[in-house]
């Protein structure tokens, strides 16, 4: 019985029938309050394009960096661009974004915090299949169980287990085959082996008499103090570890073909003009002279192989990083191909 | 004759099967299948930062996210030996409870309309849209709420937030105990709860089941005794009783809202003015950390190198629940309805609980039965 009361008393109550008169949604309900997370609004240009936002996303393709506006003057802006159909709203991105004032604004924006880094480790060690001897010694040193695996013959490691300590490189006894990579500035990192290679180049290109006085068979040694890039280096990329690093594995593998031009000795047979791939050689009847154009030349050494008259000479150059009287230098060794002479 | 329902039903809020064989009306046993919503979240994470993992963590329970994220981020504090500050675990106190009502509302409604009490259903839902409005006054979205992060929580709470909260509680408080006498007082209610569905508490041990559902069949555990902050800065007793069916269940979940209401006025009272997050560094190792949300224990096994999860495993409270109310619950039940609503009183969550199964390597058999292990 109480409870049928309770039920009229239910329906007698003034809120009841306040509610049935005035059946309209109240305010309240459609504001959103100041904190509401919506989907991230983008202020394009105060956006730095240093990638944070893209890095920290926790959904995949729900945030990605475009470029547009680029013209004959230079590069347009880059801004991020916020798919909404994959976003979850966290936020997360307008937290890391380093810019003052931020480039996006998703609820309440936040101080980027030091805890916040976003890129896992320095370092990432990966191993080149091709040098790989297969050794194992990597796994015998390394402290991670599983960090290092066997799969398929191969030896890889597991980045999601890899604690970065740098062991295995130590413990790989071919140079090369274990490689820690430094991840969050390759851009720079680039920039610093085009700067190796175009001052290693130019420097060699500024000794070409040595060259043409070279006899065949005989080595020509030359050094390049490290001092002459270092600054530049640094300028790029102000940490000495990462830049003293891809300078020694750049000038490590690379290998730099040198082409010599001897006027003199040129006959105007004109038979490389035709077998050159870039029309980087071409005759001019009018002055009588067959010229090459070094900056369209790819070093093919097609040339080389065609003239009959030893104009064009073939020089292959390789380096080491060394020290030499307490200074760090680049030991240069010259050597002319043997191609054409087989 | 074995019933079906589901996956896809109506009277469920999530997809799974329920096979109930029956004789006549009466309903003998149940068997649950799940597996229709599975999303390997575990997985995901694997090889993710912590700052990633956090918001997937949010997303394994859809209706009581919450307490994954501080799970998540305890455990990962606990690895790097760190507590968040003071203010940042009462904020974090205030918005489990918060989640906790919102939660209990939603499962107590559920129940109701599985017994076919509309009015209740519709005035329960709308009360716990209070506790929502708060939850997004404070934290910014209702139900993801992006609010812990490790070493504390991601905004303060200002003045005019607080006082929010306060009056929206009160809001709460306003009708919650008329509701709930409409439901304790009410004979036809009380014909369709009282004894239906019983569970006894050696049951309830049996199938490990936990939070309320299992308060209810008399295990008085609740997490929350042993957690730090309930422990040091608040005044706090778990809510439990004897009987083990529908009424007890729903009543102590209506219990526990007035008790989270009374908890977040005393860490309203207590909250110390100060930081709300501390610069962690986070350490490598292996950790577990357990907290009670709203259906029971969550469980966090979390292993980092110090920046990626390199293993995560989480262990949701429904996935207990749900099979001791298949296995204990749902036998000789007067009806086929009863029987759906008993399976509504024990708030079954699936999203969340769609993790565990049972593989013989060696019959390369797989199976989600977890009671029938030989
Ligand atoms: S709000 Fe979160 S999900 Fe959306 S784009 Fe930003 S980081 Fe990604
Ligand atoms: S984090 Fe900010 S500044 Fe950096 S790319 Fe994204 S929007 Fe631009």
């Amino acid at each position: 019985m109480s409870s049928v009361i309770w039920y009229l008393y239910e329906f007698a109550r003034k809120s009841f029938f306040e509610g049935v008169t005035d059946a309209k949604s109240k305010h309240d309900i459609v504001e959103k309050p100041d904190r509401f997370r919506d989907f991230p609004e983008v202020l394009k240009e105060y956006c730095i394009a240093c990638g944070a936002c893209t890095q920290s996303c926790p959904s995949p393709h729900a945030i990605k960096l475009v470029r547009d506006g680029d013209n004959d003057d230079g590069e347009g802006q880059t801004y991020p661009v916020i798919n909404t159909r994959a976003c979850i709203r966290c936020g997360f991105c307008a937290e890391v974004c380093p810019t003052e004032p931020k480039t996006l604004l998703c609820g309440e924006n936040h101080l980027i915090r030091e805890e916040f880094n976003i890129i896992p480790s320095k370092r990432q060690y990966t191993v080149d299949d091709f040098l790989c001897i297969k050794c194992k010694k990597c796994i015998k040193s390394c402290p991670v169980d599983g960090a290092i695996i066997e799969r398929d013959n191969k030896i890889a490691v597991d980045q999601s287990k890899c604690i970065s300590c740098g062991n295995c490189l130590e413990a790989c006894p071919v140079k090369g085959a274990m490689k820690g990579v430094f991840i969050d500035n390759l851009e720079d990192q680039k920039a610093i082996i085009r700067l190796v290679v175009n001052t290693l180049e130019e420097f060699i290109e500024s000794k070409e008499d040595e060259l043409q006085s070279l006899p065949s068979e005989k080595l020509l040694k030359l050094q390049l103090p490290l001092s002459k890039i270092w600054d530049k280096a640094l300028q790029i990329l102000p940490d000495e570890e990462v830049a003293l690093e891809v300078i020694e594995n750049a000038t490590d593998r690379l290998k730099i073909r040198i082409i010599t031009w001897d006027e003199s000795k040129c006959e105007k047979c004109r038979l490389c003009v035709d077998e050159c791939p870039t029309g980087a050689i071409t005759y001019s009847p009018d002055e009588n002279k067959v010229e090459r154009d070094s900056d369209k030349c790819l070093r093919c050494s097609n040339c080389y192989q065609t003239c009959p008259f030893s104009v064009v000479k073939y020089f292959i150059a390789k380096f080491l990083l060394d020290e030499v009287d307490g200074e760090k230098v680049i030991l240069i060794t010259l050597k002319e191909s043997q191609l054409a002479n087989r | 004759m074995i019933l079906p329902i589901g996956p896809i039903h109506p009277g469920l809020k999530e997809p799974l099967r329920l096979k109930l064989h029956t004789q006549g009306e009466k309903v003998l046993k149940a068997e649950i299948d799940y597996g229709y919503v599975h999303r390997g979240i575990e997985k995901i994470m694997e090889g993710k930062t912590w700052q990633k993992c956090i918001y997937l963590a949010e997303r394994v329970c859809g209706i009581c996210s919450y307490e994954h994220t501080q799970t998540f981020a305890e455990t990962i504090e606990k690895i790097s030996d760190v507590r968040a500050p003071v203010r940042a675990q009462l904020l974090r106190v205030i918005t489990n409870e918060l989640d906790r009502i919102q939660s209990h509302f939603l499962a107590n409604s559920t129940y109701f309309k599985a017994i076919e009490h509309e009015t209740l259903f519709m005035y329960v839902l709308s009360l716990r849209e209070h506790a929502m409005d708060a939850i997004e006054l404070l934290t910014g979205n209702r139900v993801n709420m992006g609010w812990n992060v490790v070493g504390g929580v991601r905004m303060d709470a200002k003045n005019i937030h607080l006082d929010a909260i306060l009056e929206k509680i009160s809001l709460i408080e306003k009708d919650l105990d008329r509701y709930t006498e409409i439901f304790s007082e009410g004979p036809l209610v009380g014909l369709r709860s009282k004894d239906v569905g019983k569970m006894t508490r050696e049951e309830a041990l049996k199938g490990r089941a936990v939070g309320p559902i299992g308060r209810a069949s008399g295990l008085k555990h609740d997490l929350r005794e042993q957690h730090h902050t309930y422990r040091d800065y608040l005044d706090f007793d778990p809510i439990w009783r004897k009987e083990g069916d529908n009424y007890a269940r729903t009543m102590n979940r209506f219990d526990e809202v007035a008790q989270s209401i009374d908890l977040i006025r005393q860490a309203i009272d207590v909250l110390p003015d100060g930081d709300i997050r501390t610069k962690v560094d986070i350490g490598s190792g292996y950790a577990e950390w357990r907290n009670e949300a709203p259906r029971g224990e969550v469980a966090y096994m979390i292993e980092t190198n110090g920046n990626l999860i390199k293993h995560i495993s989480i262990r949701t409270p429904s996935i207990m629940n749900i099979d001791s109310c298949a296995k204990f619950m749902l036998k000789d039940v007067a009806t086929v309805s009863d029987a759906v609503a008993t399976y509504a009183s024990a708030d079954p969550c699936i999203a969340c609980a769609e993790r565990v199964a049972i593989i013989d390597v060696d019959k390369g058999e797989t199976s989600k039965d977890i009671y029938n292990l030989k």
